[in-house]
């Protein structure tokens, strides 16, 4: 039991985690959904991400929990981010438990609160599945197109680009923090003092890269201006350049033809079966 | 097809009697400033130069360059005065988008000046931009003139320090510019790439006929590469030469900080009432040919010293056994760094890990710091494991400093990061050891600083003090002197002969076989994860052969010792003109000679 415990903690450290990241980050892996149009996608995101809130009927949410697992698991989605989305819906199981026992509160309070819960697992699993695969470079000219400030849009590719760096050098201050810093001696129940040492630098860690990733901005708005950015931004021609790559093809009106049969007819079963 | 389009580029080209740049009485003074930074400087740059700026810092190099893209005076606004002509273009009245089409600029922090996420994407920005229609053809000939084309479809993360600067490079060269600027590009790569890009850059020079300026501290690539050197001294163009001409004036040269190459240096030395000095390693050659032949040579002296005899009577701190280390690739694969690798090291050992990147030296420090643990084998440090011991502990006997100074300032002020290790301990008992260490390290007018703002040389002080402060039993250094000027390396130099008396055990990964040279007793060679040679300055350069595999460039002292059939070679000039039995040297010059009396392995 002793050694699993280590184990597991010894997996979840920055080196791990920063693999994970740069994995979800950069595996360019071809997916479903990252075959479609960056605009198409993002258009069916905010529609299935809205609509749940005006659905009552379980079955229905219950059956676009359904394409939506499904869509997951096509999107080959990292284990660390399935981990903390577990962890946050346990915690709100055990919330709600919790709370409706504390309150005297009947089963219905708690089903009411369990329909939220599916609620929020539907919206976090799409938004998963549309985020992770797609490109963010793709997700970038999307807006672009779809009318964002270019500003906007290079800010989300520009993150892109720096993200290794970020996390390498939060890595490092980590490691100047622990080489000079001080662990906590005796190893308390369920190493809490460690913990606590841990999530402590772990937050403290982000002032210096906030300073430094603030230095090094100078060169980096220099070289955008030497480079043409900002003649990029009143220049038509630029943008039309950019984006001509992008277009809706036969494969987008299938997956938006199918989404909407499928709304249809989950509607239509969902009322024949519980009518109102 | 690449040389035709370029050379159909020249053709098109009609005033070829137009300079490429030409400066009349231009100064500039930043916004708020209360001096000028750039004073009545004129400068004229025929196309087809290749001029180096030298200078030391804040004499105005950067500021200059900054008026040739047209930063200066469209994005910096500050009082800009005189006559500034770039490519044919009236600068005053052009934009900076007009300018940098006609002016490449390479920054010296190349890493922040690279925007997109991969090869491609960088070398196509600009064009894009820009809206031409043929941008993905101008980037993609771009990357073939620099030899990139196999990189296309990589992260930047992916690359290597000399491939990035390479693709910064790319990322200028598909605006097809006349003028291409580079800031300092030896300093933050190792010698085998610095020489990559050079090469590059010359060969855009004669085969493309471009024009090229490169702000350089070391005169050894200006003797090699370039045609013409400019002066600067706060703020004013003291001259421009000739390069054999401007190296050649050593006295001045040193006045202001600035190294000229080892050769020109050990010339001057042996007779320093001439104009011109040879300041290439063949013209030095042919130099010392005809000196030696006027002094007798002194016979093979010499012979090779062991201190690994001398190393064994000593208490061992570091013990490696069988050590392996591999880390995980984005892939999901392993790839291996650190190959059962074996090393003792000693009390009193000032050992210096060379390789060439990749080869695993900043691993091994980094495991021996205990921040990684070896995943095969036996490392204990100070008699205790680092697989069982946590940095933390560890931290009672290593000091490990960043390769990024960076990444060490965790505090507000320079003296805060000082006090921190010993605050987290509760032994800060009286600040009379941190004042010691911070006069130590002439910091006293620094401590209350952000350690951020400072320059680089005064950065890395601030570390070795963070360091000091820490009491180390064993003082781990990752690529102490990457990024400084000469001046500055001189100083750490100095700065890591001090920490002698107060560390038992230094140990420094590097590329800079100078300080191999001057500093270490022990040199250990790591050649693809595994160790190569453990061995002395003078045997590792002994070895041509050795050096050549393992990514090294040995000192010019060296490579001229073994033209010259020196054996064993010199490492340092004062011990080359011993060796030639030239000297007395002339006291002033003792100065500049590498101090090789403290610098020589004990013995």
């Amino acid at each position: 039991m002793e050694a699993m415990k280590r184990t597991l903690l010894d997996k979840i450290n920055v080196e791990n985690v920063k693999l994970e990241l740069m994995r979800t980050a950069f595996g360019r892996q071809s997916t479903l959904l990252g075959r479609l149009d960056p605009r198409i996608l993002i258009i069916w995101y905010s529609i299935f991400a809205v609509m749940p809130w005006f659905i009552h009927e379980e079955a229905v949410l219950f059956g676009l929990l359904l394409p939506m697992i499904l869509f997951t698991l096509s999107s080959k989605v990292s284990p660390l981010v399935l981990i903390i989305m577990a962890i946050g819906l346990l915690s709100e199981l055990a919330y709600i438990l919790i709370a409706s026992f504390l309150f005297g509160g009947s089963m219905e309070g708690i089903w009411a609160l369990l329909t939220l819960t599916l609620k929020i697992l539907i919206i976090s699993l799409a938004s998963i599945a549309v985020f992770s695969s797609m490109d963010p470079e793709k997700l970038s000219d999307a807006l672009l197109s779809l009318g964002m400030p270019a500003q906007f849009s290079f800010g989300v590719s520009y993150g892109y680009r720096t993200l290794p760096i970020l996390i390498e050098e939060y890595h490092n201050l980590i490691h100047s923090y622990r080489l000079r810093g001080r662990a906590p001696e005796a190893d308390s129940w369920l190493r809490w003092r460690s913990l606590l040492y841990m999530a402590k630098i772990s937050v403290i860690a982000f002032y210096p890269l906030i300073l430094n990733t603030a230095k090094r901005t100078r060169t980096t708005v220099e070289a955008l201006e030497v480079r043409g950015f900002t003649y990029s931004l009143v220049n038509k021609e630029a943008k039309r350049l950019k984006l001509a790559y992008l277009r809706v093809s036969w494969r987008d009106y299938v997956f938006l033809a199918v989404s909407a049969i499928y709304m249809a007819a989950l509607f239509w079963t969902a009322h024949a079966i519980f009518p109102l | 097809m690449i040389p035709a389009a370029a050379s159909h580029h020249l053709v098109e080209e009609p005033a070829q009697a137009a300079p490429a740049i030409e400066l009349k009485n231009v100064s500039f003074r930043y916004p708020g400033a209360e001096t000028d930074s750039l004073r009545d400087v004129s400068l004229t740059v025929q196309r087809g130069e290749f001029v180096a700026i030298i200078g030391t810092n804040g004499s105005g190099k950067s500021t200059l360059c900054k008026c040739l893209n047209g930063l200066i005076p469209h994005y910096y606004v500050g009082d800009l005065t005189g006559c500034l002509h770039i490519a044919g273009l009236h600068a005053a009245e052009e934009s900076v988008a007009s300018l940098s089409r006609k002016v490449a600029y390479v920054f010296q922090d190349f890493e922040n000046q690279l925007v997109r996420p991969t090869v491609y994407d960088e070398a196509i920005f600009a064009p894009l931009n820009f809206g031409y229609a043929d941008y993905r053809s101008r980037g993609e000939r771009a990357l073939a003139l620099l030899d990139l084309t196999r990189l296309k479809e990589r992260w930047i993360w992916q690359l290597s320090g000399g491939q990035k600067h390479l693709t910064a490079l790319a990322g200028t060269l598909s605006l097809d510019p006349d003028i291409i600027i580079v800031d300092e590009p030896v300093a933050q790569l190792d010698p085998y790439h610095a020489r990559l890009i050079y090469d590059k850059l010359k060969e855009l020079n004669e085969r493309h006929g471009k024009t090229i300026i490169v702000i350089e501290h070391h005169t050894e690539f200006i003797a090699d590469y370039c045609s013409k050197v400019v002066l600067m001294d706060q703020g004013t163009l003291r001259w421009m030469k000739p390069v054999q001409e401007a190296l050649s004036a050593v006295e001045e040269l040193t006045s202001l900080q600035i190294l000229p190459p080892q050769v020109t240096r050990a010339a001057y030395a042996a007779d320093p009432s001439r104009a011109l000095y040879p300041i290439t390693l063949e013209e030095g050659e042919a130099y010392f040919r005809e000196v030696a032949r006027s002094v007798s040579l002194p016979g093979q002296s010499a012979t090779i010293r062991s201190d690994a005899e001398v190393s064994a009577k000593k208490e061992g701190l570091i013990e490696i056994r069988h050590v392996s280390y591999a880390y995980k690739t984005v892939a999901k694969e392993r790839h291996p760094v650190i190959r059962s690798a074996d090393l003792h090291l000693y009390e009193g050992d000032r050992v210096a890990i060379v390789g060439n990147n990749g080869a695993g030296k900043s691993t091994l420090l980094k495991l021996i710091s205990g921040l990684k643990k070896p995943e095969g084998g036996l490392l204990t440090v100070c008699g205790r494991e680092t697989a069982r011991t946590s940095p933390e502990k560890l931290a009672d006997f290593v000091a490990y400093i960043h390769q990024n100074p960076e990444e060490m300032f965790i505090e507000d002020t320079v003296r805060k990061d000082v006090e921190y290790f010993l605050k987290a301990r509760h032994q800060l008992n009286d600040s009379s050891f941190i004042d010691e260490v911070i006069s130590r390290l002439r910091l006293q007018d620094l401590q209350q600083r952000d350690g951020r703002l400072l320059s680089g040389g005064q950065q890395r002080r601030a570390t070795l003090a963070i360091g000091l402060a820490m009491r180390p039993t064993v003082m781990l250094l990752d690529e102490p002197t990457a990024s400084l000027d000469a001046a500055s390396r001189r100083e750490l130099g100095e700065m890591m002969k001090e920490l002698q008396d107060r560390v038992k055990l230094t140990v420094i990964a590097t590329h800079d076989m100078q300080l191999v040279a001057e500093w270490a007793n022990r040199v250990i060679v790591l050649y693809e994860g595994a160790i190569a040679m453990d061995t002395n300055p003078e045997t590792l350069f002994s070895e041509p052969a050795l050096l050549r595999q393992a990514g090294l460039v040995a000192p010019q002292m060296t490579e001229l010792s073994h033209r010259l059939a020196l054996s064993p070679p010199a490492l340092t000039v004062s011990r080359f003109l011993e060796r030639m039995g030239i000297g007395p040297i002339s006291h002033k010059e003792g100065r500049w000679t590498d101090g090789s009396h403290e610098a020589n392995p004990a013995g």
